[in-house]
């Protein structure tokens, strides 16, 4: 039995769909715009600063307005996600009905806008004046929820918070509930809105870059830039997948977990060496060699101390000279699921272009971004996600059918 | 040590899985003992809150931990220390008694961590806001450094030097009995021979007014399942457990305090606050539970109730339970610890388990706090005037239902002294 996947659906600053953000990722172009500091949360220095945002007409099409009322906005981008995936698997409600379909989706900081409405509410008017509807979705399982109730899936219903690892870790755990049979059908991935409040309290951590993008690797990075949006995969087993003639976009070859306790709890540690170790010995015990590695979609953002890493770790196990490395962060912006969703479409080969914002190699990462020549279709694809405080998840992808 | 979670992990009878530690912080005090101290005294442990005022909520109580923390931590390195939320020492206490318990040490550092928590250190993340809104931005961001979700479960893993999977499932109500079920298949699939599961969480103005506006909250102790109940009562706290493979107990002579049966979960796709009337969604959580642990509903002798005593909520339980255990539900031995700690949200079916473990030990379910007849719609089978035999060995189900519908179950089964 192996785990694929069958669908993909996401939604970003580059629109709505795949199309859009493999376009964005053949040209190595960033979508990030600028934003007004914000009273209260932003501190009053004049530099620019940038959000990748999601275009709130772009979701209409895809939700009708009595639905998108009752929502969040990380709650309309995960299920507008979930419903372009469920399409992109060709899934229908037969697949649905009876069946044991689990959501699994990873948020690095939930609902914070509702949540600040809602505590606004608390202390402008009091506790009587709190609005049920804004508690209800300022839960963090709320998308979950909502992606549930929009398809009628009664699987488990898993929201999974590690920070810059959540996507991964959301996607391992759905692989771990098919492969112990809690479930015949997944759908994973991760939703994230940048609330001011976030992106202020981002700022004042140093955590954001000066620029649109995040200079992945570069010696000169100074911090990672945040985007908005959904990415929602379809996990299933293969047999399921070949008994309904699903197409295949990638084969989930395994999926690991593990953490650095070096970290502190606001930014990543250097524990290279100890994860290399649980890196490793996670490919052995897969069947897999580091040599059987081909391309790298690294996690690394743009972050001066999760991209060192994030550097350390991919060298300490893929040698000095590793496999071609992706940043797609560095297109897609951190938080959101851009990530993830890139990462499968580089297992399905899509064209990657040159890394926006890369311009020097820092001595001490010593690797350098993929630069935007043609790649062969690789065969064999590591994801690496590292977040700040400690988290650690990975995936090897292997190339499907399509 | 770690192995994957990779996609062919085999569908044989399952590796079994051990309790060999407890720990928690509960409203009756730091540590299991105080905890087993506390239900045996058949008084409930809720009091006025004094974190944030209660002026204008339907009620001022809440089981709140008003044990001092910072003696407890003391002999945590300043590192692991910088930047603790409420909640995230309630994780670290619990954890680290756990481990004690276990006689696990911090060099044993390849376990996982799973933890459950619905609003980390929102507390501190409330006082930081307000401090924003008040001051013009003017506020300490380090202030804020632990008010994430993941907040428990990273300094959990950062104060003891763990390395294997770390997973914050925030999944509300729902979310320790789901980390429960997420190391139960890590530890079966090998990816790691030991994890602290369970869940953290801390009282905070967002959830004590949310419920308040939901008009889920009695004005009173929370009565689970007697007629007159009208709401819940919010708690806080932490409830650990450590898990290890039998191979791994038995290797290093770990002493056991029960075994991990089983566990599943599922969703209502029905409501996001309000469960489904019928307790379909729960039945089909515990049908899970039990096929899990391939035991059928005969094994088992009590439940665990999620139990919060809001009106709709109890009666969706009893016909859930009904569903599964048929009219033998009413011979089911209950433990409603709500009526004891109140609701701890993403920890309660951490705290929740460590009780079902203790009334395991001590071989009887104690008096629950509360009075007032029972509903005769979900007559529940409690220990009401006086304590109820449980064999030592005896089969808990453990059960938590969850905003967006999350429902989670899970089984533990005891062992003879």
């Amino acid at each position: 039995m192996s785990i694929v996947i069958t669908g993909i659906g996401t939604v970003g600053p580059h629109g709505v769909g795949t199309a859009a953000l493999a376009a964005a990722l053949a040209d190595g172009t960033n979508a990030a715009t600028e934003l007004e500091p914000v009273p209260d949360f932003h501190s009053p220095s004049a530099h620019p600063r940038y959000l990748g945002r999601v275009d709130p007409a772009a979701l209409a099409p895809h939700l009708d307005p009595r639905t998108s009322r009752r929502m969040s906005l990380p709650s309309r981008l995960a299920v507008v996600a979930a419903r372009l995936a469920r399409a992109d698997a060709g899934l229908e409600a037969e697949h649905f009905e009876g069946h044991d379909v689990a959501v699994c989706l990873g948020t690095a900081f939930g609902p914070t806008d509702f949540t600040i409405r809602l505590l606004d509410q608390i202390r402008d008017k009091g506790p009587e004046a709190a609005s049920p509807f804004l508690f209800m979705e300022s839960v963090a399982n709320a998308h979950a929820g909502q992606v549930a109730l929009d398809a009628q899936l009664v699987g488990p219903n898993a929201t999974i918070v590690q920070r810059e690892a959540s996507a991964l870790s959301a996607v391992a755990q759905g692989v771990s509930y098919l492969a112990s049979g809690r479930c015949e059908l997944a759908l994973v991935g991760a939703v994230d809105e940048i609330a001011p409040m976030t992106h202020g309290a981002l700022e004042r951590f140093g955590a954001l870059s000066s620029g649109p993008c995040g200079r992945a690797l570069d010696a000169a990075r100074d911090g990672y830039a945040v985007s908005e949006g959904a990415t929602v995969l379809v996990l299933e087993r293969d047999d399921t997948a070949h008994a309904r003639g699903a197409r295949v976009l990638a084969r989930v070859r395994t999926a690991l977990r593990g953490n650095d306790p070096t970290a502190s709890a606001v930014t990543w540690g250097d524990g290279a060496e100890r994860l290399g170790l649980t890196l490793r010995l996670g490919l052995e015990r897969a069947g897999l060699t580091p040599f059987a590695i081909d391309r790298v979609v690294s996690g690394a953002s743009g972050s001066r101390r999760g991209d060192r890493l994030e550097a350390l770790l991919l060298r300490q196990v893929l040698g000095d000279t590793p496999p071609s490395v992706l940043t797609p962060k560095a297109v897609t912006g951190e938080f959101g699921g851009g990530f993830l969703a890139a990462a499968v479409l580089a297992a399905t080969g899509a064209d990657f272009g040159p890394t926006p914002g890369f311009e020097s190699v820092d001595p001490e990462l010593g690797l350098r971004p993929h630069d935007g020549r043609p790649l062969e279709r690789a065969r064999t694809v590591l994801v690496s996600s590292l977040a700040a405080g400690g988290a650690a998840a990975w995936l090897v992808l292997e190339a499907g059918e399509a | 040590m770690s192995a994957p979670v990779h996609a062919s992990a085999s569908l044989a009878p399952p590796a079994r899985v051990f309790v060999t530690g407890l720990g928690c912080v509960t409203p009756f005090g730091i540590g299991v003992e105080a905890f087993a101290r506390g239900l045996a005294s058949a008084r409930a442990a809720f009091d006025d809150v004094t974190l944030f005022p209660s002026a204008g909520h339907r009620t001022r109580l809440a089981g709140e931990v008003r044990a001092e923390l910072g003696p407890a931590l003391a002999d945590l390195a300043p590192r692991v220390k910088r930047h603790l939320s409420r909640t995230d020492a309630f994780a670290v206490l619990a954890a680290r008694e756990a481990l004690s318990d276990a006689a696990l040490a911090p060099e044993d550092g390849e376990a996982g961590v799973f933890l459950g928590s619905s609003t980390g250190g929102m507390f501190e993340g409330e006082e930081f806001f307000w401090r924003l809104r008040a001051t013009g931005g003017r506020a300490r961001v380090s202030d804020i450094a632990s008010q994430q979700h993941n907040g428990p479960a990273d300094a959990v893993a950062r104060a003891f030097g763990l390395h294997g999977p770390l997973v914050t499932m925030s999944s509300a109500c729902s979310a320790a009995s789901m980390a429960f079920e997420a190391a139960l298949a890590s530890l079966r699939a090998g990816e790691t021979d030991v994890a602290l599961a369970g869940g953290a969480d801390g009282l905070c103005r967002l959830t004590y007014a949310g419920f308040n506006a939901l008009r889920a909250v009695d004005e009173a102790p929370c009565r689970p399942f007697r007629a007159d109940r009208a709401g819940l009562s919010l708690g806080e706290g932490a409830g650990l457990l450590v898990l290890e493979t039998e191979a791994h107990a038995r290797a290093r002579g770990a002493r056991v305090h029960g075994e991990f049966l089983g566990a599943g979960s599922s969703c209502d796709a029905h409501h996001m606050t309000a469960p489904k009337e019928d307790g379909s969604g729960l039945a089909l959580a515990v049908e899970k539970a039990l096929a899990d642990a391939r035991i059928g509903p005969a094994d088992v002798d009590a439940v665990n109730a999620h139990g919060t005593a809001t009106p709709l909520n109890d009666a969706a339980e009893w016909r859930g339970l009904t569903a599964v255990f048929g009219e033998r539900v009413r011979e089911l031995v209950f433990l409603p610890t709500k009526a004891s700690i109140g609701h701890l949200l993403g920890a309660a079916g951490g705290a929740e388990a460590v009780a079902s473990l203790l009334a395991l030990r001590a071989g009887c379910a104690t008096r629950v706090p509360g009075e007032g007849p029972l509903d005769p719609d979900c007559p529940a089978r409690f220990a009401d005037a006086a304590e109820l035999p449980l064999a030592h060995d005896a089969t808990i189900l453990s059960v938590n239902l969850a905003f967006g519908g999350a429902n989670a179950a899970v089984l533990l089964r005891g062992v003879r002294p």
